[in-house]
Formats: C-alpha cells, structure tokens, sequence
C-alpha cells in the first residue's frame, strides 16, 4: 500500500528538507550498513561537503555473535566448529591458531602429515580468500570482468577443500591433535579412517596451473589498466608506522613497506621446508595492496606445489582423550591468516570449558585505521580505500 | 619442521626476561611458549612507552575476569584473587610477541589510556570498557563499539549470565514495523505468533 | 499527405519501428556480448535457445511493477524526469539521415539541433536526482550535472569541426558532401574519419560515452558508491523509461558518430545518387551503429570508473584544447586545400 501525501505538501517538506541541507556546507550521509561496498553491515557516518569527506565514524557491532562470551560456555570441540564462522571467507584458517593453542596447553603435538594438511589447505584458503578480493575490488572501482574470472577459478580451489574437508566456508576439519581422523563420528564409521580422498594430489596441481593461469589474466586486465592505476596510485597511503601503531597486519602492513610475515617467524606449521618469498609494497597505497595480494597468491601456489610433493605418510590425529580436558595455563598462537594475524589467547582453568578466550581478528584492527585515513579523501576514494583493506565484517565484530 | 614444544619455551623465556628488563619489571613467565610480563597499575603506560622503541606494533587489549563465583561456564580451578587483568600484546618485526598485564581491583578498574602511546589502542579500549566495565582515564570517545547504546551490563564479566531469549527480549524488536492491520510491533517470535494463528 | 497525418507516421515510424527496435537488439547485444566477455552465457532461456526475448520479458517485469513516488520525493518533479530524458533522447532521431530520402526531417539546422536537443536531458537527471528525496540520489544528480555539461562542450567543438569541413550543418548534407569532396582532386571520396577528422571522432566519441553515463564515465550511477545514484528511487515504469532512454540514446549518438564522421548511409565505391540507396543506406548505417555500440559495450565491461576530478580534468585540460586545436587545424586545412 503506498501512502500518496499531498502534492503541495510533499513539496513542501522536500524543499523544507533540500533547503536546511543546502544552506549547511557539510552533509551528513550515511554510508551502509546496507551497502553495495561495505563488505558486510558496516555503517559509516560521514560527515561530507560535496565529494568530500571531512570525518568518518565507523559503526560496527550489527554482526556481533559474541564469541568471547559463548567460548565461556562451549567445550573445546565445540568452538572449533564455531570459529570458522569469524572470519567465513578464510574459513580453515581461523581454526589453526586455536587447535594449536589447545595443543601447547595439553603438550601434544600433531603428526607431521596432519601439520602438511593442515598447511596445504591454509594456503589454499588464502588462494581463495585473495581470489574473492580480487573479483570484488575491480567491482567496486567499476569494472564488471575480473569478477567472472576470479570467481571461475575459485571453484576449483573449493571444490578441492570441499572434497577434502566437506564444507566450502565452514570446514571444521581441525581437531585438537591433528586433522579430522575418521570418516565421522558415530559408532559404525568411527573405525574407518579416512585419508585425503583420491585424486587429491592431481587436482590440486591442476587447480594450481589454473591459479597462476588467472593471476597473469588479472594481471594484464587489470594491473596494467591506466584507469585502475589512475584510481588506485597514490590513494590511501598508510605510512608503516601507523600501521605498526594501530595494529594494521597482513598484505596491508606489507605494502606500507614493513616485511612481515608470521609464516616465517611463527612455527606452528612446517613452512620451513619450504621456500617462499613475501611480497612486499612500496608506497602503501591501494594499488600496492592490490599488487601484494596478487603475488600472493602466486606464492601460495608455490608452496601448495611444494607441500603436495613432500607429504608424509603417517597419521591424521595424535592421540588425545576422548574427552578433552586442557590443563591449567595460558597461551597464545597466531598465525597468518588471509586478512592479517589472527591469534587466540586461551585460559584454561583445567576442565573441558576454557576460563577465557580473547580472539584476535585481523580485521578489527584493519578497520579502526579508518577514521585516520578516510579523513579529507573524496567519496569514490573512500570506496578504494575500504575495498584495498579486504575486511570481513564477521572479523571484525565477532 | 615446527618447533618442538621443548624448544619455543626457551626461545620465549628469553623474550621475556628481555622485554622485563626493558619495561623494569622482575615478573615474568614464559609458560606454553607465551612471554608475559606483569608490570604495576601505576607503570602501565611507562611499561608501553619503553617497550615500544622495541615493540612497535600494538596487536591487541583486552581483559580477563577473576573470580571465583561464575554465573557462567565453569569456576577456575582454586582460589583466584578477584580482579580484573587487563593485557595487551606487542609484536616486534623479529617475529616475537610479548603480553604485558596488570591487575585492577574490581571495585577500582579505572586505568589510564594508551591512546597517545598506540593509537590503535582506541578500539580494543572501547570494547575492553563495553564488555567489563574498565574505564580508561582520558580515552577520547569511551562509547559502545560492540553493543547497543542501549545496553544494560557488561558481558564479559562472569558475574553476566547468558539468558535465552524468553527470559531477556532482544532489543532489536522496536524497529520492527507491524504487518499491515495489525495493532503494534510484532513480537520477537515471529514463527511462534504465526504459528499460534495458524493453528487456532 | 496532411501534414499532421504525416507528422503522427513519422512519430509512430521513429519511435517504433526505428528506436524501439535499435534499443532492444543494443540491450540484447550487451547482455550476450558482456556474458561472454565475461566467461558467462548469458540469457538462454526466454525465448529459446539464444534468450533473444529477454529485453522483452525485462520490459514487461519491469511495466507490471507497483508504482512508487517515495514520501519525501517532490512528486511533481519525480514523474517528469524520465520523460524529459527520454524525449530529448528521441527527439535526436528526427535527424539522422538512414538513406538520400530517408530522414523524419532533414533540417538545415541539423547539428545545432541535435546539440541543442540532447542536451535537455542533462535536465532530466538533475530532476531526477533532486527530486527523489534521498541524499545519494542528490549527489548522482549532481555528479551528473556537472559531468553531462563538461562533456558538451568537447561535443559541440567536434561537431564544430565537421561542419567547417563540410559547409554545412544539416546532417543529409554532411553525408553527401563526404561522399562528394574528392581527394586530392582525384575520384576517390573518403569518409571524414580518414580525411583529417580522426582527432574529432575520438573526442566526440569519449563525449558521447560520457554523455551517455556509461562506464567510464559512470560516475552519476556509480553502482558501488551511490546505489544507483540518481535512478536509486526509480522503479517499475519510471525506470524502464531510464533505462530505454539509455540504450536508445547509445544507439543514437552511435547513428551520429556514423553520420559526422564514418559517411552514415553511404560507403566509398557506392555512388551516393543510386535508387537502390534507399535500400542499402539503411543497411549500412545499422551495421556502422551496431560496430560501434560493440566498442561502447567492450569499453564497459573492461574499465573501471573514472573518478569524479580524474572525468573533469579529461574534458576541461584535455578534450576542449585538443577539439579547438581540432577546429583550428581543420579551418586552415579547409582554406590552404
């Protein structure tokens, strides 16, 4: 049903409301939390004076599930099958810090093979992650194509975690000590142990020389694209200290020019086996953020290559109780997600609760750099700029 | 290979006798590969000045609830004193990570900002301060990150308990417009009205 | 014939049997031809094997749709912005010659006309955009505003140019006299784009993509930053008027780029004066209009947007000096040859 007002008087109160708004210069617009380019519920008050925006707060919150708080009341399985939903499109790698976590507080460790299984999807999570950055930030800028390509062969990279682990998004396949064991639970499949299904090794390889094929695609269509560069160079620098200061991690921190990378100085996973290199920006601005992540995901080709070819045979799980109680203690891994450091801060009163859990979202801490850099930058450089930092909001509000 | 769980203890006890000396304090550990250094309440923003020349890159804040008396989860295991233990990680670009924390008495748990030091502190402090009540002496904006403005409490402290959604209505409800016809807002439990309709 | 009953045929004749047409086989170009630039298929399933009703099926959602004025939206203004940008687009056809004979009205005036005309729905749009009550649709409108008037004036100089070059306004007169100006004193007639108008046909051409609001110039739509700018609170009838208004003015200034400077219904080794161009000019002018509207559409599925200063400072720094240059360079041409 629509409600028709008056003419006279609809025009009234429109002119009412255009003519206080045009005899302020500056506006106040309201940017999300339903937005083409938000990334999710995030809603940006700006104040703006024509295309130009003079402050920016951030309102986050709308997709808090209060994680912290649940963590409190759930067993240590249980929030592994919670945890992937923080950061969903990275899904295997939020998992990673908290099974090892839990792993250091019970003084076990996992079997070498689950260690490369473990390595060998986190970095195809991360081909996957980067590839979705790509398909959206072209969109954002306006060109429509990279979408489809990017898209393309992201399938196949899910296809492959979806064979192996069961879930495109949600995988929930690590398990304290290890990786999933069995073919599932239940008193009949329980004793099947089920390794990585067949074909696995081969369809990786071809997932990856379809990846790399992409990444010289996006390379030529967008890299080399006068008008990308001419919206992205030189747009939201983030100079390394403060990025260093307000906590900004992953491919941002290494296009400001910081080379940093927890693969290699964490060693929770067996990337010392295996050679790569970290890509690193120069400038900060949003065309070498792009540019970080594209090599990326070349890089992370590589090291799935490498780890498929050095796999040990062995074990899925060490052996752990079936009931999980954690000692007492307190501790904290992180690991190098997709979107940045995402760690786990585990206390554990003994029990099969733990007392506490802080998580450590890489995107929360991207995104409070907002209101300093946002400051003074036109409306359609606000768009690059949020697009280039690749947030998730379920990262940032948890 | 990874580091065997013999070797990272050493490797972060000598972090964290390392980052001790540097912020003055003679209280560290380095249990389960996690360097943590208690420092004083008073000490708390010389600890962060000094400890950034070596550590510039703030990771998080954030708090933990002590008590013995828990509505929610399960009681720690003895006696804990009751506090507030606030703590807030650094990394350096070497790869190491070092906590530093410091105790607030419940009925006191103001403790001064670490805005001008890190800026992003800003954001971790908001939340801290929604979700246990912390106050941050002289934080610029010490508004709701998280929650409603709204809010009644603060979830974090194990004195709050997880209520279902019969006994606690969720506050979302009032932006919720009535179908066309009806007298009000519609209740929380849309299904459950519709399917009490449905079946009278 | 009456001249009213003449004046109704002729209406009925472009708006039906000219325009309506051209812009649903554009639209259906740009669904298939995107798709597969896109690695897609696109529509395949209305009407058969090769989706070819689509656009159709789109009209017909799009006309059965509840018709909304938003409560803060000046009414008045709202319902006449879509047909002030649709006649002015229209009204463009009136012009533009498909044959010797075959023009609505061949008017002496033609170039000044056609400017004139198309740019009323610069008018349009604001309307559009202030009147919608919302503040992203003001800031399209704007953005809109100042965008459609930059890129006039390149407009205007390149056609300036192909006047000079031709002696005349009048659009049947540009096209004969590119089919009679001999070169070099020799019988060979060429069209204006290898005759010393290259320069002109990429300006008018960059003006006319930015006239048109397409990508890259799409800043007043903008779909990631302004939700669709100024068409946000259209919907229903109002938008498919938009939306037809687009397509119909892509293959309209696309039928004039064809006219000014690729020789329109004529081709070098036809002679211009032949009964059976009456047939053919049509032919050949349809086929220059599709050519070029695939170049519009591979333009939009390949680019980004350009920012709002970044479109600015293309038409103000660069598309006016290099056109008067155009214009200058033309007339010395046309007075030392």
């Amino acid at each position: 049903m629509t409600t028709r007002l008056d003419p006279t008087v609809a025009m009234h109160l429109s002119d009412a409301a255009v003519s206080v708004e045009l005899e302020t210069p500056e506006m106040t617009l309201n940017i999300g939390p339903q937005h083409p380019s938000t990334h999710g519920v995030l809603r940006l008050v700006a104040k703006v004076d024509g295309e130009r925006v003079d402050s920016v707060e951030p309102v986050i919150g709308y997709m808090h599930r209060g994680y912290e708080k649940l963590a409190e009341v759930r067993t240590y399985a249980q929030i592994t099958a919670l945890i992937n939903r923080i950061d969903w499109v990275s899904g295997f790698c939020n998992e990673v810090p908290f099974v090892i976590a839990v792993e250091r507080l019970m003084g076990i460790e996992a079997p070498e093979r689950a260690q490369y299984i473990r390595l060998i999807l986190a970095e195809m999570t991360r081909i996957s992650s980067h590839l979705l950055f790509m398909s959206s930030y072209p969109l954002e800028l306006g060109a429509p194509t990279p979408l489809m390509y990017a898209l393309r062969e992201r399938e196949h990279v899910m296809d492959l975690i979806e064979g192996v682990t069961g879930g495109r998004f949600h995988p929930n396949f690590n398990r304290v000590g290890g990786v999933k064991p069995a073919a599932g639970g239940g008193s009949s499949t329980k004793k099947v142990v089920q390794d990585l299904p067949s074909g696995f090794f081969d369809g990786t390889r071809r997932a990856m020389d379809r990846v790399d094929l992409v990444c010289d695609e996006l390379d030529t269509l967008v890299t080399g694209n006068e008008l990308f560069r001419a919206r992205t160079v030189g747009v939201g620098i983030i100079p390394p200290d403060k990025a260093l200061a307000y906590g900004v991690s992953g491919p941002n921190l290494r296009a400001s020019g910081v080379g940093f990378d927890l693969r290699k100085h964490e060693h929770i996973l067996p990337y010392d086996d295996i050679e790569f290199e970290i890509p690193v920006g120069r400038n900060g601005d949003c065309f070498d953020r792009f540019v970080v992540r594209l090599q990326e995901i070349r890089q992370a080709t590589r090291i799935v290559r490498q780890a498929v070819d050095r796999i040990p045979a062995g074990p899925l799980q060490a052996k752990v109780p079936r009931i999980l109680k954690v000692p007492q203690g307190q501790c904290y891994v992180r690991a190098e997600n997709p979107k940045g450091e995402m760690g786990y801060f585990v206390v554990s009163e003994g029990g099969r609760i733990p007392y506490r859990v802080k998580i450590r979202s890489a995107s929360f801490s991207n995104l409070s750099i907002l209101p300093w850099i946002l400051a003074g930058q036109l409306i359609p450089d606000l768009v690059a700029i949020m697009g280039s930092l690749d947030f998730v909001l379920g990262d940032v509000d948890r | 290979m990874t580091e065997s769980p013999s070797e990272a203890p050493a490797a972060a006890a000598a972090v964290a006798e390392r980052f001790a000396g540097i912020v003055g304090s003679d209280d560290w550990s380095a249990d389960f590969a996690t360097p943590k250094v208690r420092v004083p309440r008073d000490g708390w923003i010389a600890a962060h000045a000094a400890a950034k020349e070596h550590a510039p890159f703030f990771s998080w804040l954030s708090a933990v609830d002590w008590s013995s008396e828990v509505a929610v989860g399960d009681p720690p295991e003895g006696e804990v004193e009751s506090r507030f233990e606030v703590l807030s990680c650094l990394g350096d670009l070497d790869g190491n990570f070092v906590l530093l924390s410091t105790d607030l008495p419940k009925d006191d748990a103001v403790l001064p900002t670490l805005v001008d030091t890190f800026g992003g502190a800003n954001w971790h402090e908001r939340e801290a301060a929604e979700m246990f009540g912390i106050v941050f002496d002289g934080h610029p904006q010490l508004t709701h990150l998280y929650l409603t403005d709204e809010f009644e409490g603060y979830p974090l402290r194990k004195t709050f308990p997880l209520l279902t959604r019969e006994v606690k209505p969720w506050p979302g409800t009032v932006d919720v417009e009535g179908m066309p016809g009806a007298t009000g807002p519609s209740t929380e439990n849309v299904e459950a009205a519709a399917m009490e309709g449905g079946e009278e | 014939m009456n001249f009213w009953l003449l004046v109704v045929v002729k209406v009925l004749v472009v708006a039906g049997a000219v325009m309506l047409p051209g812009a649903l086989l554009v639209i259906f170009g740009e669904l298939k031809i995107s798709a597969h630039m896109q690695s897609r298929i696109g529509p395949y399933f209305a009407g058969g094997r090769f989706g070819w009703a689509q656009p159709l099926a789109d009209g017909l959602k799009f006309m059965q749709k509840e018709d909304l004025v938003p409560a803060a939206a000046d009414a008045r203004v709202y319902r006449l912005a879509p047909y002030i940008v649709l006649i002015s687009t229209v009204a463009i056809y009136v012009i533009i010659p498909f044959g010797p004979d075959l023009t609505a009205r061949d008017l002496d005036l033609g170039v000044f006309f056609l400017l004139a005309v198309s740019s009323l729905s610069t008018l349009g749009v604001l309307m559009a955009g202030w009147s919608s009550g919302n503040k992203y649709s003001l800031m399209g409108g704007l953005r809109a505003a100042a965008q459609l008037i930059a890129y006039e004036l390149p407009m205007v100089l390149a056609v300036v140019a192909v006047a000079v070059q031709a002696g005349t306004l009048s659009l049947g007169g540009i096209v004969q006299a590119q089919a009679h100006t001999e070169l070099f004193g020799a019988n060979i007639h060429l069209p204006y784009l290898i005759t010393g108008q290259l320069l002109g046909f990429l300006i008018f051409t960059t003006a006319s993509l930015a006239e048109l609001a397409r990508i890259p110039f799409d800043m007043p739509i903008a779909e990631s930053e302004l939700t669709m700018g100024y068409l946000t609170e259209y919907s229903g009838l109002r938008f498919t008027m938009f939306f037809l208004g687009e397509y119909a003015g892509m293959v309209a200034f696309t039928a004039i780029a064809a006219t000014l400077y690729l020789g329109g219904w004529w081709l070098p080794g036809l002679s211009p004066e032949a009964g059976y161009m009456n047939v053919v000019g049509p032919i050949v002018l349809v086929t220059k209009v599709l050519l070029l509207s695939f170049l519009f559409i591979w333009f939009r599925w390949t680019w980004p947007r350009l920012r709002e200063d970044q479109l600015q400072t293309l038409a103000w720094k660069w598309l006016i000096p290099l056109s008067l240059a155009n214009i200058v360079g033309t007339a010395l041409f046309k007075v030392i040859m």
